[in-house]
């Protein structure tokens, strides 16, 4: 008992004395983590909504496949990534391993399933006056879309939130493609699996702090911003 | 001029015939009534007209032109047609901005769009509402909104499907009282559906029935389902109730069939008042439910163990008297009585 609030008192005293060690392996999470959402959001949003709106041939299976990929385990990830950009591998030239990039890469291919299958269930959730209502009003296609995305504003933030929650928090990807090179892939998750091996709980304890703040923070933020439209 | 010129317009869906009109000319500057059971036709129909939708095949002219169910050439021809739902749906936002979101598709100047918006909330009665969150309106609001969001467009044909459904009897007169008005003041031509024979009959010039995805030339009411029974070699018993059934000669039903509905012609009842009248055949005695004046004739609505409509001449009524409450026979001739699927 006595190791875990030493630990925990000498953790929340790094959080409050801006550690810069804590800061570098923070901002370095932050870093991959918004850009791998930002770039899976581009790319699964639209396919969400398209998705979503379309109907063609296979689209229950496709759903379906979208729908098992979202327990793909990081590690697999992490193992396919690696075989395209090693050394030997097809992008090996392009020296992408144990770089940021290939912690985006990795983190991007886990997180566009999640976007996309939680923008298809935010789309088909809207009612579709919404759809007819717009088109009467003499809306085209495009603007149509606009609405249907507009009115499902929430579903699609929490489909961002949830994905910026997995990347922040995943462990495999940013182990086996990142190589926890301190000051330049070491992440959160990372460096506190490595505080651990080391048997040294204050720093990992402080970023376990740190990214549940974040977690918090983020959902305070987005459920505020919901409740202000709810009836 | 005619806001639409229809010939054999059909729509069907996984291969079944959901509508199948042969021919629907609508005046522009008139209302029409669109009454029929659930399952009619009616919102696909109106949907049609909206082009909102497309018909499986026809003809369909539109302000003397010809249409082409392409979406390009749908998207101008949606901008003179304005559909109303059974239950308007509001965008999350401000009243303000769900009025101007068709001004602004059709690309009018900021004052002019401030200065619409103003006259349609006036005109629905919510002038202090334009700034309000519209998510958190009541239903008749809603209904009222969502008609402004519609008027503030200058539509040449409104479509309203069931318009005062959905909302109090208050907000019904108000919506009423609109769609009156702004056919007068506008011209604007306005199709609206509905299940209520007394709003068709107090605001529409004309009056539209659509059963079973057909227009029929009967009106709405006297329409009910029935179980039919072979009575004898040459009659069949039309059961409406438990109690109460038609007799009619075998050779109105085409096929053998067990349930069908079935029309009774108001205008070709006959009703019979005072002593000695006994009910016996196809005459049944009920009680008087409702009297009311109707375009110079006089609708009875008697109570015979179902609701029946008698439409009676001026002459007929004032021959008769009958009142309120009092005991009568109706007759109903072979004549009068429609089978159908």
């Amino acid at each position: 008992m006595d190791i875990f609030v030493d630990s925990l008192l000498s953790a929340i005293s790094l959080v409050f004395s801006l550690d810069s060690e804590m800061l570098a392996i923070v901002m370095v999470s932050l870093q991959v983590s918004c850009v791998s959402t930002i770039l899976a959001g581009l790319v699964g949003v639209p396919t969400g909504f398209f998705i979503a709106l379309r109907r063609f041939p296979g689209k229950a299976m496709l759903i379906t496949v979208l729908n098992t990929l979202l327990a793909l385990p990081t590690v697999v990830i992490g193992l396919f990534v690696y075989a395209f950009i090693s050394r030997r591998g097809v992008f090996g030239p392009l020296d992408l391993l144990y770089t940021q990039k290939a912690i985006v890469i990795g983190q991007v291919m886990l997180i566009i399933p999640l976007v996309s299958a939680l923008t298809i269930a935010a789309i088909s959730r809207i009612d579709d006056r919404y759809r007819r209502t717009a088109m009467t009003l003499g809306a085209n296609r495009m603007q149509t879309a606009k609405v249907i995305l507009f009115e499902a504003r929430f579903g699609i933030t929490a489909a961002i939130v949830a994905a910026f929650g997995r990347v922040i928090s995943e462990i495999g990807i940013s182990m086996m493609l990142g190589g926890n090179i301190k000051g330049f892939t070491r992440t959160m998750t990372t460096a506190m699996a490595l505080e651990y091996d080391k048997g040294a709980f204050s720093l990992a304890v402080a970023l376990g702090i740190v990214l549940m703040a974040l977690s918090f923070g983020m959902n305070i933020l987005f459920h505020f911003f919901q409740g202000k439209y709810r009836t | 001029m005619k806001a639409y010129s229809i010939h054999n317009l059909r729509k069907s869906f996984n291969g079944r015939s959901i509508l199948d009109v042969d021919c629907l000319e609508i005046e522009a500057g008139r209302i029409y009534g669109l009454l029929g059971p659930n399952g009619a036709g009616k919102t696909t129909l109106l949907n049609i007209l909206g082009f909102l939708d497309q018909p499986t095949s026809g003809r369909f002219d539109f302000l003397g032109k010809a249409v082409q169910f392409h979406e390009k050439d749908l998207l101008p021809l949606r901008k003179e047609v304005v559909v109303l739902d059974q239950y308007p749906v509001l965008f999350t936002t401000s009243v303000y901005k769900n009025l101007e979101f068709g001004l602004k598709l059709r690309k009018v100047e900021r004052a002019e769009r401030e200065r619409v918006i103003d006259e349609v909330l006036d005109l629905v009665d919510m002038t202090s509402f334009k700034h309000s969150p519209a998510h958190n309106l009541s239903g008749g609001e809603t209904q009222r909104i969502a008609l402004a969001r519609a008027l503030a467009l200058s539509p040449k044909v409104f479509l309203c499907d069931e318009p005062t459904a959905s909302v109090d009897v208050e907000n019904q007169a108000a919506i009423v009282a609109l769609l009156k008005q702004i056919n007068e003041n506008k011209n604007i031509s306005i199709v609206f559906t509905t299940h209520d024979r007394l709003l068709a009959a107090g605001l529409a010039h004309h009056t539209l029935v659509l059963n079973e995805g057909r227009l029929v030339s009967t009106s709405y009411e006297n329409t009910f389902p029935c179980r039919i029974e072979p009575e004898n070699d040459k009659q069949i018993r039309c059961r409406i109730t438990e109690e109460t059934g038609i007799l009619l000669s075998s050779t109105k039903v085409k096929s053998p069939v067990a349930k069908s509905r079935l029309f009774i012609d108001p205008e070709k009842i006959d009703l019979h008042t005072g002593e000695g009248m006994q009910g016996g055949g196809n005459c049944l005695q009920g009680k008087i439910l409702q009297l009311m004046e109707e375009s110079g004739r006089v609708r009875v609505v008697v109570t015979v163990g179902f609701l029946l409509t008698v439409l009676l001449t001026r002459e007929k009524y004032d021959s008769l008297r009958p009142g309120i409450g009092d005991t009568v026979v109706v007759s109903i001739v072979e004549d009068a009585v429609t089978l159908s699927n």
